[in-house]
This record gives structure tokens, sequence and C-alpha cells, in this order.
């Protein structure tokens, strides 16, 4: 038996992830004033507060962010609709998962920012370069984690729903999709991680038009305005936590089944 | 509904090195209306027997018949008649109490109204009305296990096949069940195919106990039981039923120790 933490404790344990954010700040604050530190090396928090303010204020900020969370949002929704429908298909026929197989072993492990000069000549450095590169990229591990998740359906299950009368489609239908579930919004998670490095990634190399978080980033970059990198680099970190926990809120409301006991998929 | 095995086999990869025979033509007549019980070792292929039966496993050697004992000859297709209560109970899990059970009909395309309205009486009939909407997840062993035989028992099949469905369950929980088990089958004379490897349950609920070797699976012997009905938990201390354990008991030992021995061996081997 383990001894029950007393409600003090168990308040300080509840508090301290946000605790030890705000002693993070306080010392870099602290650090950067002692020693007096250039801000284009390393700018005070308060400072990195201000140009986020000024960016807020002037709407930079949220022509950037809405740029990149459009594109993130796009390449997703492609990449899940066709890792789905390719997964769910390769799951169905024997046929198709023979053929997909194949191509998957040989693209999969290939880096994606590989085919950016490819992708530049065919598509250009505009919006569909974008999304196509970030698309392909988070369609893989979506189409394999549902793949998997069809071909790991319970054989008890099935034989249950045989029993009870199921015919071929409504097996389909109503056991092997439904146990493919988790292993599918598993995929899509980790698909949704992709989709935003890649569109990020992409803003950043090669591609035209001056907006998103990529962009932000690497023009305030190369003009030492370490500030506004900063300030980048939070939105981005805090856009990112944003998405995910969101995913994950939704994916509990759509499958509470599919939620272990310690309230993660 | 008459199940009629004729020399039924069932031989595991019979194609490769080591085939493994699990049963070896077993041939009974399971009488309609009675409760019949499959007593044997692990691996005698008890199981498989009445996965054959119930159409979700096509044996190797033999076959299975299922008859209208007011008209013989005519036989009907495996499955038809007949549904599976399962050991792991095999619930879905993303299905609510009251989707599980109208599952079955569902899938013969009854409107939804029809359909819960139906699997509310089987669910009161179970004694889990006020759990309709809870998963399988949020139950406890035995309301699962009632779960399930209210799925089954919606489908109104003359057949129902158990394999070991009470084998999981605590002591307590077993007993309420074969208790609720003795009154279905004593209410609706269904023919009823009830694996099991405990002699007390089956010499309790059956009407005879159909004994089977260790691997390859055969008829040891089929001891029937004659114990009266409305049958209680107080008939385990009945003389009568002390001499039927002590027969079964001294059937099935030797059966057992052979099966121990078998695995030993296959571990050995392994």
């Amino acid at each position: 038996m383990s001894k029950r933490p007393g409600k003090a404790m168990r308040t300080f344990e509840a508090v301290l992830p946000a605790l030890s954010i705000v002693a993070f700040v306080g010392i870099w604050e602290l650090l950067v004033r002692l020693h007096g530190i250039a801000p284009i090396y390393l700018p005070a928090p308060s400072s990195i507060a201000v140009y986020l303010w000024r960016m807020t204020a002037d709407g930079s900020m949220a022509f950037h962010l809405g740029a990149t969370l459009l594109r993130i949002f796009v390449g997703f929704a492609v990449a899940s609709a066709a890792g789905v429908l390719l997964g769910l298909a390769m799951g169905m026929s024997r046929t198709v998962a023979r053929v997909a197989d194949i191509w998957i072993a040989a693209l999969y492990p290939l880096p994606k920012i590989s085919l950016i000069p490819l992708l530049i000549i065919w598509l250009g450095t505009g919006e569909l370069y974008k999304i196509m590169i970030s698309a392909i990229t988070a369609f893989f591990p979506v189409v394999i984690s549902t793949y998997a998740g069809i071909r790991q359906a319970d054989r008890g299950l099935i034989k249950a729903a045989q029993d009870l009368g199921a015919d071929w489609r409504q097996i389909q239908l109503k056991v092997i999709i439904p146990a493919a579930i988790p292993s599918i919004f598993a995929g899509l998670q980790l698909g949704m991680g992709v989709t935003i490095i890649l569109v990020v990634a992409a803003e950043m190399i090669g591609g035209s038009g001056r907006s998103g978080m990529g962009y932000l980033l690497i023009s305030s970059g190369q003009v030492m305005e370490t500030e506004k990198v900063f300030a980048s680099l939070i939105v981005m970190a805090v856009m990112g936590a944003v998405i995910m926990k969101s995913q994950q809120w939704l994916d509990r409301r759509l499958a509470p089944w599919a939620v272990q006991d310690d309230g993660r998929l | 509904m008459d199940v009629v095995a004729d020399e039924v086999s069932q031989v595991w990869g019979d194609d490769g090195p080591h085939p493994v025979v699990a049963l070896d033509r077993f041939s009974h007549r399971f009488r309609s209306g009675k409760f019949s019980c499959l007593l044997g070792p692990s691996g005698c292929g008890k199981s498989t027997l009445v996965q054959i039966v119930g159409g979700l496993e096509t044996a190797t050697g033999g076959s299975v018949r299922i008859e209208d004992p007011a008209r013989p000859g005519t036989a009907h297709p495996l499955g038809a008649d007949s549904v599976m209560v399962w050991q792991n109970l095999n619930l879905f899990p993303w299905r609510s109490v009251i989707d599980n059970v109208a599952f079955g009909l569902e899938m013969r395309g009854l409107p939804r109204d029809e359909r819960y309205e139906k699997a509310r009486a089987l669910i009161a009939s179970v004694g889990l009305t006020g759990f309709e909407h809870h998963r399988p997840a949020q139950l406890s062993g035995g309301m699962r296990q009632r779960v399930a035989l209210a799925r089954a028992l919606i489908m109104e099949r003359p057949i129902l096949l158990m394999d070991e469905p009470f084998a999981a369950l605590d002591a307590q929980t077993k007993i309420v069940m074969q208790e609720e088990l003795t009154r279905i089958f004593e209410a609706t004379r269904k023919t009823i195919l009830f694996v099991t490897h405990a002699i007390d349950e089956a010499i309790l609920l059956g009407d005879e106990v159909v004994v089977m070797t260790a691997r390859p699976g055969r008829i040891k012997d089929v001891i029937p039981i004659d114990l009266p009905r409305p049958r209680s938990l107080d008939l385990v201390n009945t003389k009568e039923f002390g001499a039927l354990f002590d027969r079964t008991f001294h059937l099935i030992r030797e059966e057992v120790t052979k099966a121990m021995q078998q695995q030993a061996a296959m571990a050995a081997g392994a």
C-alpha cells in the first residue's frame, strides 16, 4: 500500500508544471538583465512579450497564424481522407493490400523533405506545394495505422457477429471498422503532428508568398529580429499544443470506449 | 431440433508435418429440448465441436445435421437454428448494452424502435434494467455475462451453444448464473450444448453428460442425468448427485492425467 499524499501536497503537484514555467521565465529574465546580454542573442522575456503584443495588435501575427492553420487543416484533411480510405481498402481487399504494401514500404522511409525539389518543379512554390508536401507526409502514418487497425480486429468479435447473422458487408461496417477506430485515431494524431511540422518547413524552405509562421520565423531571423523569432516560436508551440490537445479531446468524445484508464488513447 | 454429429473429425494443420487431431470421429445425437453437457480435459476439441455445430468452423471429416425430430431426414443448414454464447463473451466494446443485445435484430434489418422494444424486454429478463446505455467495460463480469446471454436469447433460436460461458466468473456469480440458466432452460426447453470442464456444473445443469477423452477427442461415455426438474443448487447435497459425481470423476480423472502428460510432452518437445 502506498501512502496517499496529503491535500496540500496534491495541490502543489497540480500547479507544479505551471510553476516550472514561471520559474524558468523568471530566471531567464534575471540572467539577461544581470549580465546585460544583447537582445540579438537572447532577448529578455519581457521584451519578447512586448513584441508579441505589438504583432498581435497590428494583426500580423493573426495573419501568419491563420495562413499556417489553413494550410495545416487542408493538408491534414487531404492526408486523412486519402490515408483512411486506402487503409480501409487494403484491409478489405487482399489485392489492394499486396499492391499498396510495396509502395508504402518503398516510400514511407523516404524523408519527405527530399521530395521538395521535385514538388517545386511540378507544383511551383505556391499553396499547392505547401499542402502537398504536408499531406504526403501525413498520409503514411494514417494509412499504416488504419490498415493495422483493420488487420488486428478481434477474430472472436467477427465470429460472434457472423453467428448473430451479419453478412460480409455488415461485418466490415459494424465490426471491423469500429474495432479499428482506436488505431485510426492514433494514426490521425501522428498525421496531425507531421502535418504541422511539414507546413512550417515548407513555408521556410522554397515556398513563395509572404505568409505563414514559417515565413515569419525565417524572415525575422534573416534580419536578426530575435524578439520576433522567439515570439513566433512561442505562438507555434501554443498552436501545436492546442491542436494536439483538441484532437485528443475530440477522439475521447467520439470513441470513449477506446480510451484507456489513464485517459490516453 | 436434434443435433446429429456423425463421425465428426477435426484435424489442425493436416497439410503440415505435425497434424493435430482435435476431434476423432465424434458421433452423438443431441436430442431436442435436452440440456447436454460436454465435459473433458482442455484440448479435447469440445469447443471445436460446438463451433462446427454453429457453422463457424468446417469439420475436416464427417458431418453435423440439424434435424427436426418431427420430420426426420430434413436437414437444416448449420448456424441457422443455433446461437452461441462465448467463453470470452465477445461483446462489442463500442456498443451500449442495448445495442449489443439488439445486434442480431439490427443485422436482420429490424427498425430501431422494434429492436429496442425487444431488447428492453430481454434486458429486463436478465435483470439489467437501468443499464441499457452502459458500455460493457462499465459492467461487472456477471453483468457482462447476462448481456451475452440476452444477446443470444433475443435471436429466438431453438439451439443454444454455450462454450464454457461461466468459466471466468467468480464462484458466487457462477452459482447465480447457473440457477438463472436452469430457469431459462426449464421455461424455454431449448436444445442446449454446454461445454464445461467442471463436473459439478455438468451434473447440476445437464440432462446428460458427454464425457470426452483427451486429445484426440472421442466420446468416452455418455452419462444420463435423471435428476428431477426443476432443479436447484440443493441438489448438490443429495446422495444421487454424489454418486453421479463419483462416476463422472473416475471417468474424467484418467483423461485429465493423459492430457497433462500430452501437454508436458509437447512442452518438452517444443
